[in-house]
């Protein structure tokens, strides 16, 4: 099978690992280097999420080949408390710790597909997905 | 890893030459805070060019470290940030609103003796 | 030396077609080649190791009597080269490995099939020449036992249709790359970066403005700024068909990309009726610096830069609009 990484995320300096294995990830996916730092900052965000708001998970990124289309996929999970309001959660410019408030909804921008998954008090999934193009 | 900020003149310089965690990202913030008071200086620099990625955090450290340094009577400028860097950043998002940037540190230099012969503390 | 060039050709092309163990699997179920196929291969490879020689020259004489297999021919260079690969082709078909290495060297075949310009089709004929060929031959030896014959060479034939597979990819995807090289000078050309003057860029943007396009004028000019030093950036948009609040937003996120590299920009050819429909829009243009035509741009530029304007009696270039 093709490589899959899995960086465990319990402190900031996880957030650094995770985006250059990734960025390492998509440069072997054949992603162009604009796009590497774009996958490398999406990474950066939903990692720091789970350091920011569950204090630890993981991130696992793997390339994808579905029939010709190829590309890469980062799914970050987590055991925390849970997002209790996603759509807020998504909203641009909304934070309720220490980010910012643009790390989620960025990351869902710049990824091709995005899907947050949450459970109260069980943790927080998200995935996501880009092609090459 | 912390960062060596290095003192020329009234101008203080941080050259950061490897990605940093949100922790040593927060230290250099301190550093500066503590010593452009000390050292009165006129002017930061902050050399982003090693970086290959400015997240939120880093964005969002990075202007505070201008604001800080603006409050004890310094110009901060940020240098350095790559085509691909800047490129991620609009696409998601992030802006380093209200504070200068410079392509390189000649230029974030010019940018600090500029300011200081107008007397002024504009920002682009 | 040659070889070494070529098979690292090879990988990097496998490497592009996503021609990895998991694809070349994939490939396998999909011809419905299972390990009970091994053995009814071995049971026919000495049949055609003995008589490869045979089986390639069938193959090229069915070419040489094409008119469009022509290119392939006529290169004395080619023809050695892709006789002696099919040669070895065939040694590996009754192998019983079909792994990457078998791949790569079904890709370099294919590429230089594409290299001469060879039609599927016309490759599809010969192949099939061959197969009839080594089919026969198989039927003959096992009289005793046509099935066994048959299951031996029906194995075999999954390879063949594994092999044709990656042949067709090889030339699509190589026909693909001419039209994506096209697109990609088209595009180029839509999207010049000129320097008027030191650390002075012009950047001229006309036609129609979408997500993809916006991308690659932003990478271009991002590449520029830094290539050129460049301190000031005119963008002139007299040339951009409709502006609505995506493609306003798009501009506006090339503007902040620069500002980020330290660069300046000036927006100029903003007409009126842009200009009043962006306000009743509600769109937000504050942050830009806007000069009306591309002479005040380049002039406000100049002064930025420190220039001296001295075609008009004042020294002071026209004050920018709304900053």
């Amino acid at each position: 099978m093709s490589a899959e990484v899995s960086v465990p995320i319990e402190r900031d300096a996880d957030i650094v690992t995770a985006r250059q294995e990734g960025r390492q990830l998509a440069a072997a996916a054949g992603f162009s280097s604009a796009d590497q730092t774009i996958i490398a900052l999406a990474i950066s965000e939903i990692t720091r999420n789970i350091v920011s708001y569950a204090q630890r998970g993981k991130v696992t990124l793997s390339r994808m080949d579905e029939g010709g289309r190829r590309g890469i996929l980062i799914v970050a999970q987590d055991d925390g408390p849970g997002i209790p309001d996603i759509d807020l959660a998504m909203r641009d410019g909304y934070s309720t710790a220490k980010s910012l408030g643009v790390g989620l909804p960025g990351a869902r921008r710049v990824m091709d597909e995005f899907e947050l998954v949450s459970a109260l008090g069980k943790g927080t999934t998200v995935t996501m997905k880009k092609w090459l193009r | 890893m912390s960062v060596p900020i290095l003192k020329q003149g009234d101008v203080l310089i941080a050259s950061i030459q490897a990605a940093l965690s949100d922790r040593e990202l927060a230290q250099l913030h301190d550093a500066f805070a503590d010593q452009v008071g000390r050292f009165r200086s006129r002017g930061v620099i902050i050399d982003v060019t090693a970086l290959d990625v400015l997240d939120s955090f880093a964005t969002r450290t990075l202007r505070s470290i201008a604001y800080t340094a603006k409050l004890r009577g310094a110009n901060a400028v940020v240098v350095g940030i790559q085509p691909d860097v800047a490129f991620a950043m609009v696409q998601l998002g992030l802006s380093l609103e209200g504070v200068a940037t410079a392509l390189d540190l000649e230029e974030g230099l010019a940018y600090i003796r500029d300011v200081a012969k107008r007397g002024s503390h504009r920002v682009r | 030396m040659a070889d070494e060039i070529q098979q690292a050709a090879s990988k990097a092309l496998m490497r592009e077609m996503g021609l990895d163990e998991a694809n070349i699997e994939r490939r396998k179920k999909i011809v419905g080649f299972e390990a009970s196929d091994v053995p009814r291969i071995a049971a026919i490879r000495d049949l055609v190791t003995q008589h490869t020689d045979d089986y390639v020259t069938t193959f090229f004489n069915h070419l040489s009597g094409l008119d469009d297999a022509r290119s392939l021919i006529a290169s004395r260079a080619i023809a050695e080269r892709a006789r002696q690969l099919k040669r070895e082709h065939l040694v590996a078909m009754v192998q019983g490995e079909y792994g990457m290495k078998y791949v790569e060297q079904r890709i370099e075949l294919g590429t230089l099939y594409a290299k001469a310009g060879l039609d599927a089709r016309v490759f599809l004929g010969a192949f099939h020449q061959l197969l009839k060929h080594i089919g026969s031959a198989v039927m003959k030896q096992v009289d005793r036992k046509p099935l066994d014959g048959f299951e031996s060479f029906m194995s075999l034939k999954k390879i063949a249709f594994f092999d044709i597979g990656l042949i067709v990819d090889v030339l699509v995807f190589e026909r693909e790359r001419v039209i994506r090289q096209q697109q990609e000078s088209i595009r180029e050309l839509s999207t010049p970066v000129l320097q008027i003057r030191e650390r002075l860029l012009l950047l001229p943007i006309i036609g129609v403005i979408d997500t993809q396009r916006a991308r690659l004028i932003t990478e271009s000019l991002l590449r520029s700024i830094r290539a050129n030093r460049a301190k000031v950036v005119v963008m002139d948009i007299t040339g951009v068909a409709t502006i609505d609040s995506k493609v306003s937003n798009h501009l506006l996120q090339t503007v902040t990309a620069a500002r980020l590299m330290g660069a300046h920009v000036i927006v100029t050819g903003l007409s009126a009726e842009v200009a009043q429909s962006l306000v009743a829009l509600g769109i937000e243009l504050s942050k830009l610096n806007t000069v009306g035509d591309l002479q005040g741009g380049l002039e406000e530029a100049e002064r930025i830069l420190g220039y001296r304007v001295l075609t008009t009696a004042t020294d002071a270039g026209p004050a920018p609009e709304g900053s």
